[in-house]
């Protein structure tokens, strides 16, 4: 089954627009767990909680603050947020083309590939191939969900793929986490140098799995034979005679107090 | 509790609490809640049909805590139609479906009294298929305050050759709303048109009107919320319960009778009652029914 996009547009340089989808590129690995309630199995939710009023705040209750220090905030306003958030596009726009090896991997956020929509298989093709005859990347703007997004373009085996980057603002200076350096003993260097030769392998990230989650994996599966399941409180029971709707309600209503009730004087 | 299984269309569905009472001033049950939304059901299915609903549960009845839900509840029957929508970061979330009967009276026994749904259907979730002005008084104002603001809201639009439509909200707003039904309007579209509409009435009526959301602003005047003309907001739906004291209804009503109202000034012959509603659309039938299908298309202001 096809992966459904999560955004279609086209990408653009000079004369070229070619149209794509984006569609996921990763499945998070992790197994995630829901929470049940102890008692009868029910599944949880999460609700907001004011510890001022030991209450649970709706949704049309709940504004955004800015925190500058405990219990002091800066309001802002979904107006506001919408005052910044970018202009909506429907292109991926690049601006230049660089080597992807001068790239530091710390930059690399989030993948995704890029297929052709219909109409643009061709163009993609060529553009696909090009790009990784040259070995070049395509560096871009994109906007997702009211977001921009600084983007790196790669051709990859038949697929373009893109890469969110990180702005440079976000990446934490090295020099701000290093201990001073001190001399480095010659020998100790030639030392170090010869074990890493020693252990040169080429990269296959296939050896390499998540031990935990496949013996979780394999728990669940224990688990999932020896019929150890527990189900939340029915709300359809399949079994029972079923009664007309109509009749049932007639049968389970009586009369209103509307007349009584003060305030709600029944008025013609 | 108290469970009986009842088969609408040939689907099996279980009901409970169908004696407890859910508006204890008015001894209004689970069972009239499901007898209302059955017998409005031909009227309110068209306006809920591919929307994604939002409900809002009052399992201990209108006086007692509530909560929103967004997702469609994962204890569904199978039967029960949903939409995968997609939210930031790529993660999905599956909303119900209310397109037919016996999902409407599911949905009405989860205590949900209240049924909230966007602009726009999932097919086609960034095009509103109308534009909404939310009248909401402020502290000191009252509907007709509202009611006020809304007639002049009206011939505004009619200038702009804007055919509105309004409905009560059941509590104490009123909404206009503008049905355009027209491919490649984008709520970007529709709140700066809005937007600018509130902000126009705001600067002409400034003792009665402002677009601001900022409580403080909104003493003794009614606030134009044109923001939620939002693929993220949702409205009531027309003809749903509303969760107040009485069960009221958010209903259509015609112009001419709004101006009938106004002129009345009783802010209490604005609520319309379930009981009123069912007699109302047996006569008059849907008077909100150009909304699904009246085309209009937003002038350049």
């Amino acid at each position: 089954m096809a992966e459904q996009g999560i955004w279609s547009g086209t990408i653009s340089f000079s004369l070229v627009a070619i149209p794509v989808q984006l569609v996921r590129a990763i499945e998070p690995g992790r197994v995630s767990f829901r929470m049940l309630h102890s008692k009868d199995y029910s599944p949880l939710q999460r609700r907001m909680f004011c510890p001022e009023e030991e209450k649970i705040i709706p949704s049309e209750e709940i504004i955004r603050g800015y925190e500058i220090a405990p219990n002091k905030h800066i309001l802002v306003t979904e107006e506001e947020l919408e005052s910044v958030s970018p202009e909506r596009s429907r292109t991926i726009e690049i601006s230049e083309f660089i080597d992807l090896n001068e790239v530091d991997p710390i930059y690399f956020g989030h993948p995704y590939y890029l297929v052709p929509s219909k109409g643009g298989e061709k163009a993609y093709r060529l553009l696909v191939e090009v790009m990784n005859r040259t070995n070049k990347a395509g560096i871009a703007k994109f906007v997702l969900d009211e977001r921009e997004y600084f983007v790196t373009l790669k051709s990859a085996k038949g697929v373009l793929e893109l890469i969110t980057l990180h702005y440079y603002d976000e990446i934490i200076p090295d020099k701000d986490i290093l201990p001073k350096e001190k001399e480095i003993d010659v020998d100790d260097k030639n030392r170090i140098k010869k074990h890493i030769k020693k252990m040169m392998a080429d990269f296959d990230s296939e050896k390499y799995a998540d031990r935990r989650r496949k013996k979780i994996m394999a728990i669940l599966k224990k688990k999932l034979k020896e019929k150890k399941l527990v189900e939340a409180p029915a709300t359809e029971e399949e079994e029972g005679e079923t009664e007309d709707l109509v009749a049932l309600l007639k049968k389970s209503m009586r009369p209103t107090r509307k007349k009584s009730s003060k305030g709600t004087k029944k008025k013609k | 509790m108290s469970r009986r299984i009842v088969e609408i269309k040939g689907k099996r569905l279980s009901l409970s609490n169908l004696e407890k009472d859910l508006y204890p001033s008015y001894g209004f049950t689970k069972a009239h809640i499901l007898d209302y939304y059955r017998r409005i059901s031909k009227f309110i299915l068209p306006h809920l049909k591919d929307r994604a609903l939002t409900l809002k549960r009052y399992p201990e009845g209108v006086n007692e805590e509530y909560f929103f839900e967004k997702r469609c509840p994962s204890h569904k029957p199978e039967w029960v139609k949903t939409a995968i929508l997609r939210l930031e970061e790529g993660e999905k979330m599956t909303a119900c479906l209310v397109n037919n009967l016996e999902t409407l009276i599911w949905v009405a026994n989860l205590a949900s009294l209240e049924l909230h749904v966007p602009l726009a259907r999932v097919d086609s979730p960034d095009v509103p298929d109308s534009m909404v002005f939310d009248l909401d008084p402020g502290d000191k104002a009252n509907i007709l305050h509202c009611a006020s603001v809304s007639l002049i809201l009206r011939d505004i639009l009619q200038k702009l050759r804007l055919k509105s439509y309004i409905k009560t909200s059941g509590k104490k707003g009123l909404h206009v709303y503008v049905p355009l039904n027209s491919k490649g309007i984008t709520f970007k579209d529709t709140k700066k048109f809005s937007k600018a509409v509130a902000g126009m009435m705001q600067k002409e009526y400034p003792d009665l009107v402002t677009s601001k959301m900022a409580k403080e602003y909104r003493k003794g005047k009614v606030f134009i919320n044109w923001a939620q003309n939002d693929s993220k907001k949702t409205m009531i739906c027309v003809y749903s319960l509303r969760a107040v004291k009485k069960p009221t209804v958010s209903f259509p009503l015609s112009w001419k009778e709004l101006e009938r109202l106004a002129k009345r000034g009783d802010p209490e012959k604005f609520h319309i009652i379930y009981s009123e509603a069912i007699k109302r659309v047996k006569k008059n039938g849907d008077l909100f029914k150009d909304m699904l299908t009246k085309k209009q298309r937003l002038p350049h202001l």
